[in-house]
C-alpha cells in the first residue's frame, strides 16, 4: 500500500482556513474602497505616497529580517498593510523623507526591534505616524520652517475639519460631506463611509469583532455631547473610524479578551474627546489609541476569563 | 426550530459523516496474526496469563490486572500464543504484548445462559464490568470498574450516555445506536443500577436524527430514560461540555463528574456492558470506523482487539489518492502512526485516512494575538498564553493560565490563524508541572 508519504504530527489534523496572511489580506481588501477614493481624490500624490510607505515598509522588513537571520516573513502581509495604514494617515503633501522615516520607525523600531510581528506593544503605523507629527513638530518650532523638510505636514493638517471641533463648528463640512466628499486633512479623510464599508466586511470575514469599534465610537459620540461637543461630528470626522476599525483592532496591539477590549474601546474614546477639545487637534486619534496600546498587559491581566466552572473564592 | 442544547465556546469543523454513517456493520476479517497490548487503557498494565506456545481460546482471559484502576484483557481470537514480546502501540510507546496465531477457522461465539437483568446488584454489575475488561470506548479508554464505583459521599442521580460522536468522520457509535437500540437501553440501565442513579439521559447530536428517533421510539417504554438532541458542534461529546448542555451543572476545574451527580459512559461501553452481562461475553472486539478520503471503501467494522489496521484497510478496498495522514482514532484528537501495523486496541474508535487535499501543513509562526483561541477553548482557558508561558520555562505561569484543565481537544489549534500546535506545548507543560509536583 502507498503509505510512504505519512507524515506524524500532534493533533488536530484538521485545520480551519483561517491564515495570518488571509487575515492580512482581508485587511488589504477592506481597505480598497477607502483607497480608491483617495486615488480618486487625490490622483498622483495619493499614489505616490502609498508607493513610497508601502514599499519602504515592505523593504525595511526585508533587510530587518535579513540582518537579524529571521526567515524573510513579507508573505504574510503585516508589512504591506503598515505601509498602506500610514500613507492613509498621512496628508497628501508630504515629502517623501518623511514618508520613509515613518515607515523605518514603524517598520524597524517598533516591530522588528521588539521581536517581530506578534511581540510589538504599538501600532506600528500609528507610533511611525505619531514620531513625525512630533518630531516635524518640534523641528518646526527652531528650523523655521514645517517638517524636517519643506513641504511638512502641519500647515495642511491645521485646516482639517478636526481644527473646528475646538474652535467651534461656524462653517465647517456637513455630516454628508464628512460621510462621502474630500475635505481635507489626511489622504484616508475622503468620506469615512468608505471606511465603515471596510469595517463591516472585517466584521463579516470574523477578522474582527464589534466591540473595540463599537465602544470607541459609542464613547466618542456619548462623552462630546456630554461635554457640549457635535457628537457625530466627532465620531464623523478626522481618522476616528479609520482607528476604530483598523489600528484599535489590530490583534497584536489590542487585548485578547472581551471585557478587555471593551475597556480598551472606552480609554481611546475618552482620550480621543480630552485631547479634541482641551489640547492640540492633529494626532488626537493616534494619541489616544497608543495610549490604549500600553493599557494591553493590563487589561489581559484584569479581564482574564474565569475557567469553564471556577468558582469566585467567597 | 427550539434552540438545541450546547455549551459555549467551541468549533465546526467538516465532519464528513456521510462517508460512512450508512454503513451497516460487518466482521472484520480475522487476521493472520493478532497482537493484543497487555495495556490497553488508562493505570497499570497486567500481568500475563499465558505463555509462548499456549493454546488460548476465544474469550479467554489473557492478562490480569494487578491494579484496582486497571482492566483485564481477553483473547480476542482462538489459537496459539506465538510470542510475548514489545510492540509499539499507537501512541508509539512500546508495550509488551501477547502474539496470537489464529485458528484457521473461528468458533461461533457461544452466548452463556442470560442473567436476569434486572435483578443484579450494583456490586454484581461491577464484577461483570470488570471480569469482561470493560473500558471507556470513546477513545481515552478508562477502566469502566473504576468509573461506576462512586465516591461514598458523592452521590450520582444521572447517567448520561455520550451519544454525539462529535469527532468528524467517525460513526461507530451511530451504527450502534441503529442497529443496537435495544441492547444499548438496556446497557446504560445496568450503568444506573451500577452508580444507584434515578435517571438515564442520552444526548445524540442532531446530525444522527434517524439515531434519535429509533432511540425514542424504543425508550418510551422506559420512564428513566430520556434522549436528548444536542447542536452539531465539536466538543460536545467532551464529558464537562456534555454534563454542562444536558443538566446545566458545571464540573469544577480539576473534578470529576461524579462532584455534580452525574456518569458519563460512552455508547460502546453501554453496549459492551449489556453484552457481558447478557450474554458473558468480554470485551474482545470492537466496532471501528475506517474512513477517510484516503479509503477506497469506507466501512464500519467489527474488529477483533489486535488486529492489525493494514487488515482492516485491505478489507475496505484499499487506499485511494496520496494517503498523508494515518491517523488511529478521530481527526481531532487522534494519533497519527508511522505505518499500517499497529492494532487495533479497546479504545480504537476509527481509522482515518486523510490524502494531501484535507491535510494542511503550515508551519508554525509567532502568535498574533488575535484572540481565536481564548473564543473557541470550552474551558474558557487562554492557550496562546499557556504556549508563551510553555516555551519560556514558566511553568507556574502555564498552571495559572489554565495548562492542567486543558483536556486537548484541539479547538484552539483548530483555528489559531498561525498554526500553533498548542496541545503539544500543552502536554510538555503537563508533564513538567506534574514532574515539579512530585518533587
Ligand atoms: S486549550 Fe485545551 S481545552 Fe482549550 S481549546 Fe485548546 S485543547 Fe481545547
Ligand atoms: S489563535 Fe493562535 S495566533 Fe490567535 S491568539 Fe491564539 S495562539 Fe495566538
Amino acid at each position: 500500500m502507498a503509505l510512504d508519504n505519512l507524515v506524524i504530527t500532534p493533533p488536530p489534523h484538521l485545520r480551519s482556513k483561517e491564515q495570518t496572511a488571509v487575515a492580512m489580506r482581508d485587511v488589504l481588501i477592506a481597505l480598497a474602497p477607502i483607497t480608491i477614493a483617495a486615488l480618486v481624490a487625490f490622483t498622483y500624490n495619493a499614489l505616490f505616497n502609498i508607493a513610497v510607505c508601502v514599499g519602504s515598509a515592505m523593504f525595511f522588513e526585508l533587510v530587518a529580517r535579513k540582518v537579524r537571520k529571521k526567515k524573510v516573513t513579507l508573505s504574510d502581509g503585516s508589512a504591506a498593510v503598515t505601509g498602506l495604514l500610514l500613507a492613509l494617515l498621512l496628508p497628501p503633501k508630504i515629502h517623501w523623507l518623511n514618508m520613509i522615516i515613518a515607515s523605518f520607525v514603524a517598520v524597524v523600531i517598533v516591530k522588528e526591534l521588539m521581536g517581530g510581528l506578534g511581540r510589538n506593544i504599538f501600532n506600528p503605523a500609528l507610533f511611525g505616524f505619531v514620531f513625525i507629527l512630533i518630531g516635524s513638530g518640534f523641528l518646526a518650532s527652531w528650523t523655521g520652517h514645517l517638517g524636517f523638510l519643506p513641504g511638512g505636514f502641519d500647515g495642511v493638517q491645521a485646516a482639517t475639519p478636526v481644527a473646528y471641533i475646538k474652535h467651534g463648528l461656524e462653517g465647517a463640512p456637513s455630516y454628508a460631506a464628512l460621510l462621502f466628499a474630500n475635505y481635507g486633512g489626511a489622504i484616508s479623510e475622503v468620506g469615512c463611509f468608505w471606511i465603515l464599508l471596510g469595517g463591516a466586511y472585517l466584521i463579516y470575514r470574523k477578522v474582527i469583532n464589534w466591540v473595540i469599534p463599537v465602544t470607541i465610537l459609542a464613547t466618542v459620540f456619548i462623552l462630546a455631547y456630554i461635554l457640549g461637543s457635535d457628537g457625530l461630528y466627532q465620531i464623523l470626522a478626522g481618522g476616528v473610524m479609520l482607528g476604530a476599525f483598523f489600528m484599535a483592532t489590530d490583534w497584536v496591539t489590542s487585548p485578547m479578551y472581551r471585557w478587555g477590549q471593551a475597556v480598551f474601546g472606552l480609554i481611546i474614546g475618552i482620550c480621543i474627546v480630552l485631547i479634541r477639545l482641551y489640547g492640540g487637534p492633529s494626532g488626537a486619534v493616534a494619541y489616544s489609541i497608543l495610549i490604549g496600546n500600553a493599557f494591553v498587559p493590563l487589561l489581559d491581566r484584569a479581564f482574564k476569563p474565569r475557567k469553564f466552572g471556577e468558582v469566585v473564592a467567597a | 426550530m427550539a434552540e438545541l442544547k450546547t455549551f459555549q465556546g467551541g468549533i465546526h469543523p467538516p465532519y464528513n459523516k456521510e462517508l460512512a454513517s450508512g454503513k451497516a456493520i460487518k466482521p472484520a476479517p480475522i487476521p493472520s496474526e493478532v497482537v493484543i497490548h497487555l495495556q490497553q487503557h488508562v493505570g497499570a498494565p497486567c500481568e500475563p496469563l499465558v505463555k509462548e506456545g499456549d493454546r488460548v481460546e476465544v474469550g479467554q482471559k489473557i492478562g490480569e490486572a494487578q491494579a484496582f484502576v486497571s482492566a483485564p484483557v481477553h483473547a480476542s481470537v482462538s489459537g496459539v500464543v506465538k510470542a510475548i514480546t514489545e510492540v509499539p502501540n499507537f501512541t508509539g510507546a512500546k508495550v509488551r504484548s501477547v502474539v496470537i496465531t489464529p485458528d484457521a477457522t473461528q468458533p461461533e461465539f457461544q452466548k452463556k445462559p442470560g442473567k436476569d437483568l434486572e435483578s443484579l446488584t450494583a456490586e454484581e454489575i461491577r464484577e461483570i464490568a470488570k471480569e469482561a475488561g470493560l473500558v471507556g470506548m470513546g477513545g481515552a479508554a478508562f477502566p469502566t470498574h473504576v468509573k461506576i464505583t462512586p465516591p461514598s459521599d458523592k452521590p450520582i442521580d444521572t447517567v448520561i450516555i455520550n451519544a454525539c460522536e462529535c469527532e468528524p468522520f467517525l460513526t461507530c457509535d451511530h451504527r450502534l445506536l441503529l442497529e443496537r437500540t435495544d441492547d444499548l437501553i438496556a446497557g446504560a440501565r445496568l450503568l444506573k443500577t451500577a452508580v444507584g442513579a434515578s435517571r438515564v439521559i442520552i444526548g445524540v447530536e442532531a446530525n444522527k436524527m434517524d439515531a434519535v428517533d429509533a432511540l425514542r421510539s424504543r425508550a418510551s417504554s422506559y420512564r428513566d430514560v430520556e434522549v436528548e438532541v444536542l447542536e452539531v458542534k465539536y466538543p460536545e461529546g467532551a464529558e464537562k461540555m456534555l454534563i454542562f448542555a444536558l443538566t446545566g451543572r458545571k464540573v469544577p476545574p480539576g473534578k470529576l463528574p461524579s462532584e455534580v451527580g452525574c456518569l458519563v459512559q460512552n455508547v460502546g461501553t453501554a453496549v459492551a456492558l449489556y453484552e457481558a452481562a447478557a450474554w458473558g461475553k468480554p470485551l474482545y472486539e470492537r466496532v471501528v470506523t475506517v474512513t477517510g478520503p484516503g479509503v477506497r471503501e469506507p466501512a464500519n467494522l467489527l474488529a477483533r482487539v489486535g488486529t492489525p489496521v493494514s487488515v482492516l484497510l485491505e478489507a475496505c478496498g484499499g487506499l485511494v489518492g496520496n494517503p498523508v495522514k494515518l491517523i488511529m482514532g478521530g481527526p481531532m484528537t487522534g494519533w497519527t502512526q508511522p505505518d499500517a501495523k499497529t492494532p487495533v486496541v479497546k479504545g480504537t474508535s476509527g481509522v482515518v485516512v486523510l490524502t494531501s487535499e484535507m491535510v494542511d501543513l503550515g508551519e508554525e509562526s509567532e502568535c498574533v494575538r488575535c484572540g481565536k483561541c481564548v473564543e473557541v477553548c470550552p474551558m474558557f482557558l487562554s492557550p496562546n498564553f499557556i504556549v508563551q508561558s510553555t516555551k519560556r520555562g514558566q511553568w507556574d505561569r502555564a498552571e495559572m493560565w489554565g495548562a492542567l484543565d486543558c483536556f486537548e481537544c484541539g479547538c484552539c489549534s483548530y483555528q489559531c490563524p498561525a498554526y500553533i500546535p498548542h496541545v503539544q506545548y500543552v502536554r510538555k507543560a503537563k508533564a513538567e508541572i506534574a514532574a515539579r509536583k512530585k518533587k
